[in-house]
């Protein structure tokens, strides 16, 4: 194991102002944290930071919390930012991360010989993938427009159909 | 501002072959040695340690602070898709010098479809050069498009390679959105300034007590 440094640090650039945060103190569904989110949250006084898939692997990152909130999030390597993190709770306020849905883009290929086409042009870019019995599904990270620009070819002579399955 | 040291921030920077990641390192590290801010660098090269020994050997910074990962194969894997040889070394920095601020991460050259995973980095950098063509970024490799912070370098040549750069950095804002981008020539250190501004901010470099 690491050793665990204590120490005082400085953040150097434009920080003064904002609230650090480098520690996850628990889950919002911890029994001892759940019952003192519920009496915040009578007040209005939890405040959520929303974070994508990929953004909450990072561990140093500016955000702002939906109330407006300017949060410097510095956590120790160890730490890792999942949905209901709480990342301060005191008598006056809590705030808890969210991580949003990731995007999908749902693909069927008309055939064996389109499938392996398909898996090799997602393989081909690295992008991730699931799935599904027939429905092959890319994580879309940035601009969905990039992915369906690369797919064209595939779309247009109609040997792949996006569909919209609610997943 | 004082609270518990959670190590260094980790900065990755990535880009094509010869687009100038190593020469942006050079300009970085002394800015930063003069700041007060630790700095260590872990560099990626294929099957050499060509970029780390040329660090070495610059007198910028100790060399003790400079690690090479030799990838041995796909650069972009050894950051993205399995990081652990570069997690592990960064790893060894910070144990090695302690109150580390700052780890810089250059990746091997690779192509536009490099990226950094951040489970490895908290930020990073994609370098592309006006001599590789104008048209780099409207191509929208997932470098240019994802990456947190796009250099433009050697602005001082796009005369002679026909190169416009005010296209490439309209074509760049379009497909990249409000993320910044900065042009720079890494040889005089023009731009670098305003990059290491940026890094600084957006990354939350902290700077220990010495």
């Amino acid at each position: 194991m690491r050793a665990t440094r204590r120490h005082a640090y400085t953040l150097t650039k434009g920080a003064a102002d904002l609230l650090v945060l480098n520690e996850i103190i628990g889950q919002a569904g911890d029994p001892d944290i759940s019952r003192r989110l519920h009496e915040l949250d009578h007040l209005g006084k939890i405040e959520y930071i929303t974070f994508s898939k990929e953004d909450a692997l990072r561990h140093r990152v500016r955000v702002v919390t939906d109330h407006g909130t300017e949060c410097a999030v510095v956590l120790r390597r160890s730490a890792r930012i999942v949905d209901g993190a709480v990342l301060l709770l005191d008598d006056d306020r809590a705030i808890v991360t969210r991580l949003s849905e990731r995007n999908w883009l749902s693909l069927v290929p008309r055939d064996i010989a389109a499938a392996l086409e398909l898996g090799y042009q997602a393989g081909n870019n690295h992008w991730t993938v699931r799935f599904d019995g027939p429905v092959m599904r890319i994580a879309v990270e940035g601009p969905e427009r990039n992915y369906l620009d690369r797919l064209a070819a595939f779309f247009s002579d109609r040997r792949v159909t996006r569909i919209d399955d609610g997943r | 501002m004082t609270d518990t040291y959670p190590g260094a921030a980790r900065v990755g920077i990535g880009g094509p072959v010869g687009s100038g990641k190593t020469a942006l390192i050079e300009q970085i590290v002394p800015r930063v040695i003069k700041r007060g801010i630790e700095v260590g660098v872990i560099t990626n090269d294929l099957v050499t340690q060509e970029d780390a020994q040329r660090l070495k050997r610059s007198g910028l910074i100790d060399p003790e602070r400079v690690i090479a990962v030799e990838t041995g194969a796909c650069p972009h894997t050894a950051i993205r898709e399995d990081p652990s040889l570069n997690i592990h070394e960064a790893n060894v920095l910070e144990d090695t010098f302690e109150n580390l601020d700052l780890i810089l991460i250059e990746s091997g050259g690779d192509n536009l479809a490099s990226t950094f995973s951040l489970a490895l980095v908290d930020y990073w950098l994609f370098v592309i050069d006006v001599a590789g063509g104008d048209d780099i970024p409207r191509k929208r490799g997932p470098g240019v498009v994802l990456s947190d912070l796009l250099v433009i370098n050697k602005t001082d040549l796009a005369p002679y390679v026909g190169a416009d750069v005010d296209l490439m950095v309209r074509e760049a804002k379009a497909v990249r959105g409000e993320k910044p981008l900065y042009l720079t020539n890494c040889r005089t250190g023009e731009g670098v300034d305003a990059v290491l501004e940026q890094v600084l901010h957006d990354a939350l470099v902290a700077r220990s007590p010495k």
